[in-house]
């Protein structure tokens, strides 16, 4: 695999990792925006702009967007997170420029207002989707009480009433401040053919503008959340979900690689001490630990399902289970997790579809690369007191944000 | 592209499969045992009660402990060879399936030798391993889409196929340890067992590790499963939700029978991609839900087509019109341009399965089963470019939808016309 990276003199990125064995060409648009990027009067714009950007630019219908990616064979989509808008196709070598060239028309949209009013009812069937699915806006609630006044408080989708209230003309100022050249990174990954890219590049995107760059960081003190919990009932649920939020280390720091393993040892799907204890042993559907960071923050986010009456002991059992942790890990269990850490990177090395996240991702946020074996030598560096000290640290029993969603009521008693 | 692809057969009944697939490190290996969540229903018939979840607790109980590992034991020695493992049951198939570096094999397979002939099956696991899989349940309870699809399934096929894999919390509560461990030695055998290996691999030395671990195993296959009543063909599940949702299914051919080439190209000018006419009308032109699209699920004597979309409930009965409307009006309609993308797609999709040596392993499995041999990239790509509308029209001509299987979830039941008209 081979890394290679060229920027257009209007501050475009394009970064590649082309490797000789692939059978297929991966390539994304990379846009530096996000939940995070909004204010409360264009909430859910960043999401609702990436449905819009796939209805259409001056020349083409969203008719023609559909039929092009499927006449190219390309498995297309895109997704919005808090930080990132990402628009990919996975194609066959051979359709490496008609991918490119209708993912960079459609970087640049018509968002049409006869589009915005049918799309809008898309977005508002998307939020009563979720409405409906386990666990029941407990994420999005859980992360609005533990980020409080910061960006990453924000949803991603919005709620029927901001969604409501948006106006195209709003969404076409977004775009055309969200959009600028020097705000978006190209990716490719696979049978990459990197010179044509370059060039076809230079010719589809070479007159796009750029604007001044903006600070997307803002100060997240750890002080700034206390120990906060909200329920959401659902009456005819059969379970109830819990999400717990508590600090972890952000992306800039050296500690996001041994944060991932610690959630690995604590709270991984299987194998984990959250999975012997409550798992395994049939007392809850599910209980995870996951890190998850940002440009400016990290979260350790704890997830539970399990029968109602259950719930609040299952919680303070968690806790307890962290409080054990921080007594020492053993060696086997770090080996362990490791070892299995290892391997999901090395098969995910193999498929140029997962290869390009990872790459799009980490230029777009960091401005660097790193390859495959870069990953497995960090892992491999890290050692037990390592997470020992990030236990110490960002003492996970202690100062977090928890929300449950199911049939109990906001004054359930603690069992 | 050239393809290397290897089959054997052991004496007992065990297939072996394999593809060499060049450029990656690791290696994909799965066990299909035929002892899928239908032998629930032989099971029913020699107890007198419905053991429906016997195939999924089975499998749950083998992997806690197996041969001289107990539970933890066991997977963290898959763990820490770096073995992503799964286990799942299907109609069909109970199945064990792990992803590795290439040289984890050889230690691997030991283990799964051990889980598949020697599950240490303990009692004190019993009631755990009954837990997970009413927790599981209950989980899918609250999932609507899930839901729905397995009222469909009830519905449209004949018993025990409608029955869930996963079974009910009612059958799984009266199961008792006798039971699986009966289980496990009746269906847990080698006869149709199919083990399927794709990715950086030796294949004689592969063969003759499988031979040395499974070859002195013996046992006999399940008795042939009577197929029984179908459901009711209009059905609504009432659900205090603010979407509703809707599934439809029909019959079409199996994958081994000639004709299902043509049947799954026109579901896919129906409900695959983008472009297609579901994708198009429902969403892209109505802005009617948020998911809309159409499948083929096979079993290996009989094919459902399926139908989806999730939305608000008063606008439900537009989208089942829709739906329905679009539906009928494929006979004599379908386009070239339409035929090109959807080839387009599916050789796309087969050149990509390349990439991954754990959908290789599964897809030669899948073929195998349905069809008795693997067909090579090569030939599926010719069969695809040799597929022309004139033959996909000719085959619905010849095959008029006649019954469309009914189900939605939600607040209210909607209107279901007596028959299908353009």
């Amino acid at each position: 695999m081979q890394f290679r990276h060229e920027q257009l003199p209007n501050g475009l990125d394009i970064v590649a990792e082309v490797s000789e064995a692939a059978h297929s060409a991966s390539l994304g648009f990379f846009v530096k925006t996000g939940a995070r990027d909004e204010y409360d009067a264009i909430s859910g714009a960043s999401h609702f702009l990436e449905h819009m950007v796939f209805k259409g630019t001056d020349t083409l219908s969203a008719e023609d967007i559909n039929l092009r990616f499927d006449f190219m064979g390309a498995s297309a989509n895109a997704f919005t997170s808090e930080e990132d808008t990402v628009y990919y196709a996975a194609v066959l070598p051979e359709k490496q420029h008609d991918a490119l060239e209708l993912l960079s028309a459609m970087m640049r949209p018509a968002l049409r207002e006869d589009d915005f009013v049918t799309e809008k009812q898309v977005i508002l069937e998307e939020i009563k989707m979720y409405d409906d699915q386990p666990p029941f806006g407990a994420d999005d609630r859980c992360r609005a009480l533990f980020f409080q006044d910061h960006p990453l408080a924000r949803s991603v989708l919005g709620s029927t009433s901001s969604i409501e209230a948006l106006k195209v003309e709003a969404m076409r100022e977004y775009h055309q401040h969200r959009y600028s050249s020097n705000n978006l990174v190209l990716a490719a990954s696979g049978a990459v053919d990197f010179e044509s890219l370059v060039k076809s590049t230079q010719q589809l995107c070479g007159e796009w503008k750029p604007s001044p760059p903006t600070n997307r960081k803002a100060q997240f003190s750890t002080t700034q959340s206390g120990i906060v919990t909200d329920v959401i009932t659902r009456e005819q649920a059969a379970l109830e979900y819990a999400v717990r939020m508590s600090p972890g280390p952000a992306e800039d720091t050296n500690d996001r690689f041994a944060a991932k393993l610690l959630a690995v040892v604590l709270g991984d799907d299987s194998g984990s001490r959250l999975y012997w204890d409550l798992v395994d042993s049939g007392k809850a559907e599910h209980a995870a630990c996951h890190h998850h960071d940002f440009l400016d923050a990290g979260v350790f986010v704890t997830q539970l399902s399990c029968e109602p009456e259950t719930t609040h002991a299952l919680l303070d059992r968690i806790v307890e289970i962290y409080q054990e942790a921080e007594n020492g890990l053993s060696n086997n269990e770090v080996d362990q997790a490791r070892n299995k850490l290892l391997s999901r990177v090395v098969l995910a090395g193999e498929r140029p579809r997962q290869r390009l996240f990872s790459l799009g991702l980490e230029w777009a946020h960091l401005g660097r690369y790193r390859s495959v074996s870069d990953d497995l030598a960090t892992l491999d560096k890290i050692s037990r007191e390592d997470l020992h000290r990030i236990l110490a640290e960002w003492h996970l029993p202690a100062s977090s944000a928890t929300v449950l969603a199911g049939p109990l009521l906001n004054d359930s008693p603690s069992t | 592209m050239k393809q290397t692809l290897q089959t054997a057969t052991l004496d007992n009944g065990i297939i072996l499969l394999g593809e060499f697939l060049p450029g990656v490190e690791s290696v994909s290996v799965s066990f299909h045992v035929a002892a899928g969540s239908l032998c629930d229903s032989l099971a029913s018939q020699e107890t007198g009660r419905s053991c429906c979840g016997l195939a999924t607790l089975a499998g749950e109980l083998m992997l806690r402990g197996a041969g001289d590992r107990d539970s933890k034991q066991l997977v963290a020695a898959l763990d820490n060879a770096g073995v992503q493992w799964s286990q799942s049951v299907s109609m069909s198939h109970g199945s064990f399936a792990g992803a590795m570096v290439s040289r984890q094999l050889s230690d691997s397979l030991k283990i799964y030798a051990d889980i598949l002939r020697r599950p240490l099956l303990d009692q004190q696991q019993f009631e755990p391993a009954r837990q997970v899989v009413l927790q599981n349940l209950a989980g899918t309870e609250d999932d609507p889409t899930h839901r729905t699809m397995l009222a469909l399934r009830r519905a449209h096929y004949p018993s025990p196929w409608g029955l869930p894999s996963e079974g009910t919390s009612a059958d799984v509560t009266e199961l008792s340890h006798t039971d699986v461990k009966k289980f496990v030695n009746t269906f847990i055998q080698p006869q149709d067992m199919i083990i399927s290996v794709a990715g950086r691999l030796d294949w004689p030395e592969f063969v003759k590790q499988i031979k040395a671990l499974f070859s002195d195993w013996q046992g006999q296959p399940p008795n042939p499963i009577s197929v029984g009543k179908r459901g009711e063909k209009i059905c609504h599940v009432p659900y205090d939700s603010q979407q509703t949702h809707i599934a439809l299914a029909w019959d079409v051919p199996p994958y081994r029978d000639p004709d299902s080439l043509q049947a799954t190209a026109a579901l896919a000018v129906l409900g695959g991609g983008s472009s297609s006419r579901l994708f198009t009308e429902v969403r892209e032109k109505r802005g009617l839900c948020y998911s809309v699209s159409a499948g083929y699920q096979t079993q290996r004597d009989f094919a459902t087509a399926m139908a989806y979309s999730g939305t608000t409930a008063d606008r439900a009965q537009e989208t089942l019109d829709v739906m329905l409307h679009e539906i009928a009006a494929l006979p004599g309609t379908i386009t070239e341009d339409e035929l090109d993308r959807v080839k387009a797609r599916a050789k796309s999709g087969l050149v990509m399965q390349q990439e991954s040596t754990a959908a290789r392993a599964g897809a030669m499995a899948r073929q195998w089963f349905h069809l008795g041999r693997i067909r090579t990239l090569a030939e599926d790509l010719k069969r695809l470019d040799e597929l022309s509308v004139e033959s996909i029209e000719n085959w619905l001509a010849k095959n008029p939808l006649k019954e469309i299987t009914t189900v939605s979830l939600g607040r209210d039941p909607l209107e279901v016309p007596d028959a299908v008209s353009p």
